[in-house]
């Protein structure tokens, strides 16, 4: 009877022990030392001076961190404007049983988000180039006025992040509605047609509240990745070290590299990384509460 | 009692951790230095095999390695005693992380004693120790000494009647130049410029402005950004790159097509370390004969006809159980005339090692260059290479420069204002705005303060 009650008591943590040994040491151990990091100087773990909450109060007089929070808003905003509605816009396409080589355009869709943001970097680097550029030369050679050193990446930083990870995102996210928009139920969407709701009414009451959930996890992946953009900046302008001209492709995240793997101010970068992520919990929450209240 | 499954479980988990509690913790042989240029990492395993027949008790082994990956390995070790190479091989932009803290936690054993000891210090190349030297204390042998001069197409210099012994400063270059400055398909735009530089160019900012006297730190690694010579230097800066008369334009080097615009003439002049000239020779082989160097023409007259750019030291660990052979071994491969004669065959690279200036292999004519004996030209220029800062706040400071020269572009297109000296007062302002951000940083690393030297 006693070994069965030990039995019972302690066979879930043992099969929790490696996830939990690993969590610890992997996860949650290097976060409050992240913690920790954040109200100090240091030099490694042997060198360390507590200064307090410094290191938050230079963030908030730092322009580099609010040029890089202003980049990252603009982004995450405009990434959500983008590319959700061109996601969802592709899915209802590919939705649609009468279009014909549907499965091909679902691939090619898809196929430039199983290449990664590095890939696009480079692709977009080389289409975007002075003189030899694909963009560049094809609009020089149709419209010969056309400057050919026009310098696409210089002067439009912003939207060339945003288009380069709209192209690699929205047939990932495309993916997500699509099969969501297949769990709509034909016969509400029938009802509807025959009480004679227009497209546009059938898309609003009946589809949109159907894949809902899909949406509001899109929507947090979307805002959460936005605010984590690191790879696409620091490769398309590694010249300027990922800051872009006059730092106008700067992200947290980048900033965030930049002072703790570059200056080896790993304090200020925990500060700056604990920052990011109350924001991103923050937001993470209010969606949700957002998203409770829609359901209730 | 347990079922038969959880037995098996705690089992596997038990003879798991006894297993590898059993492992021997390997213990390599020897020494290991890490490296992460394929072309020096050719030489020092062509000295390591004459270290290693001498030396069988503990010889050295050289590891290719991306810097990025020497970068985070070194600073985890040296940060918290993970293993690490007796030796390093350490580029210029990894070495402000290495500095950044206390003088006595820097990762690198101290040579300042052992160079003066050992008289080696006057022998070799000055200039070249002080992105290595941090508070007074030096902490790698220079690799190089990366002189820049101008390359330049000389076929198109020579087709156009251009006789470049007219040239002594950067005026006299683009003036000089102009008729070069072509609309070869008749488009009415410009197909070719002078220099290959732009706003974007962080590193030929800091080129120029070390050229022209300018500077981002002083000797004690404090920011300089503001000194009026830099708002002078940005402010004639912004006249090649802005308006509508641009004279420089930018080949990314480095990118797909960069090779390409080369071949084709894009720009005539290209601002070029020793290095440089040794890479191109090698990625267009097919150009021997069209291009020739030239000291670069100087700021003003009789100013400093060169600059430098790039950098490697190699540093002995603390971590190194033999620091003595590690030595002897950095000095085998560093101050050896083979390994200057390698090095310059191969890369062009010239050694910083005054020793081995007089070696006549500098002074064979390249037929690449035209017959130019480039190797004697770079070391001419050698001790003349401006000094550099070893400050972990280098790269913000390239940045706020960077910044400031893009922003007074700006500014003169706006305002449409090309001339130099009206450019200089917003160039001022530019520059007395980043170096407060600048000193707004250093200022919080308690290590760097004077007071914790």
């Amino acid at each position: 009877m006693k070994n069965s009650r030990l039995h019972s008591a302690w066979t879930p943590w043992i099969f929790l022990a490696p996830f939990l040994l690993s969590f610890t040491a992997f996860i949650g151990w290097p976060a409050v030392r992240s913690l920790m990091l954040a109200f100090e100087q240091t030099f490694g773990p042997r060198t360390t001076a507590f200064v307090g909450l410094t290191n938050f109060r230079f963030m908030l007089h730092d322009p580099f961190f609010w040029t890089a929070v202003g980049n990252t808003v603009l982004f995450t905003v405009a990434a959500v404007v983008t590319q959700i509605p061109a996601a969802l816009g592709l899915a209802l396409l590919l939705n649609r049983a009468d279009l014909r080589g549907r499965r091909l355009f679902r691939v090619i869709f898809f196929a430039p988000s199983i290449v990664g943001l590095a890939f696009v970097a480079i692709i977009y680097s080389i289409m975007l180039e002075k003189r030899t550029g694909f963009i560049n030369s094809s609009l020089h050679a149709l419209l010969p006025a056309w400057d050919p050193d026009f310098p696409w990446l210089e002067h439009y930083v912003m939207p060339s992040l945003i288009l380069a990870v709209l192209w690699l995102s929205a047939g990932f996210y495309m993916v997500y509605f699509l099969a969501a928009l297949q769990n709509v139920p034909g016969e509400l969407l029938d009802a509807a047609n025959i009480d004679g709701a227009s497209p546009w009414q059938r898309f609003r009451h009946v589809t949109l509240p159907e894949i809902r959930p899909v949406l509001n996890i899109i929507l947090l992946l979307v805002v959460t990745g936005s605010f984590q953009l690191f790879e696409l900046p620091y490769l398309l302008y590694n010249e300027t070290n990922g800051n872009g001209p006059d730092n106008q492709a700067l992200t947290i995240v980048t900033y965030l590299y930049q002072t703790g793997f570059r200056s080896g101010d790993l304090g200020y970068a925990s500060a700056i990384g604990w920052l990011l992520t109350l924001v991103l919990v923050g937001l993470a929450l209010l969606q949700r509460r957002l998203t409770q209240k829609e359901e209730l | 009692m347990f079922s038969p499954g959880l037995w098996i479980v705690l089992l596997m988990a038990a003879g798991s951790s006894v297993l590898i509690a059993l492992l021997p913790v390997p213990t390599r042989p020897g020494m290991e230095m890490w490296v992460f240029d394929p072309n020096h990492a050719k030489i020092a395993r062509y000295i390591a095999e004459d270290w290693n027949h001498d030396h069988a008790s503990n010889p050295v082994t050289i590891h290719l390695i991306t810097g990025a990956a020497i970068q985070s390995r070194m600073m985890s070790g040296f940060y918290s005693d993970t293993p690490v190479a007796d030796l390093i091989e350490v580029e210029r932009g990894m070495i402000g992380q290495v500095f950044a803290g206390p003088v006595k936690d820097v990762g690198f054993v101290e040579l300042t004693g052992r160079l003066d000891r050992e008289n080696l210090r006057t022998g070799i190349n000055g200039p070249s120790f002080s992105p290595w030297t941090t508070r007074g204390h030096i902490f790698g042998v220079p690799h190089d000494v990366h002189p820049v001069m101008l390359l330049y197409r000389a076929d198109l210099v020579e087709a156009g009647g251009i006789d470049v012994s007219k040239i002594e400063t950067w005026d006299d270059y683009f003036r000089v130049m102009r008729p070069l400055m072509q609309d070869l398909d008749g488009d009415g735009r410009v197909d070719r410029f002078l220099l290959n530089a732009s706003p974007t160019s962080i590193y030929y900012q800091e080129v120029l402005l070390l050229q022209a006297g300018g500077r981002m730190f002083d000797e004690m690694n404090q920011p300089t950004l503001s000194e009026p010579v830099n708002a002078r230097i940005i402010a004639r800066l912004a006249t090649w790159y802005a308006g509508p008369g641009h004279v420089a334009s930018e080949i990314t080097l480095g990118g797909a097509s960069s090779m390409r615009l080369v071949r084709e003439g894009y720009v005539v002049g290209l601002l070029a370390p020793d290095w440089f000239a040794g890479s191109i020779r090698t990625s267009l082989p097919d150009m021997t004969g069209k291009f020739k160097v030239m000291p670069l023409p100087a700021w003003e007259k009789g100013g400093r006809r060169t600059s430098v750019l790039g950098g490697t030291m190699l540093g002995i660990t603390k971590a190194g159980r033999t620091p003595e052979d590690a030595w002897a071994f950095a000095k085998q491969l560093y101050l050896s005339p083979a390994t200057a004669q390698r090095l310059y065959e191969e890369a062009r690279i010239v050694s910083p090692i005054k020793a081995n200036w007089p070696e006549p292999f500098y002074d064979v004519p390249d037929p690449y260059f035209c017959g130019q004996a480039i190797g004697r030209m770079y070391l001419q220029l050698a001790p003349d290479v401006p000094l550099r800062p070893s400050s972990p706040y280098y790269g913000l400071a390239q940045q706020l420069l960077n910044q400031s020269v893009t922003q007074l572009c700006a500014y003169a297109d706006d305002h449409r204002l090309y001339d130099a000296a009206a450019l200089e007062p917003e160039a001022q302002r530019l520059l007395n705005e980043a170096q407060r951000q600048l000193q707004a940083q250093m200022d919080r690393n308690a290590f760097l303060l004077p007071s914790a030297r």
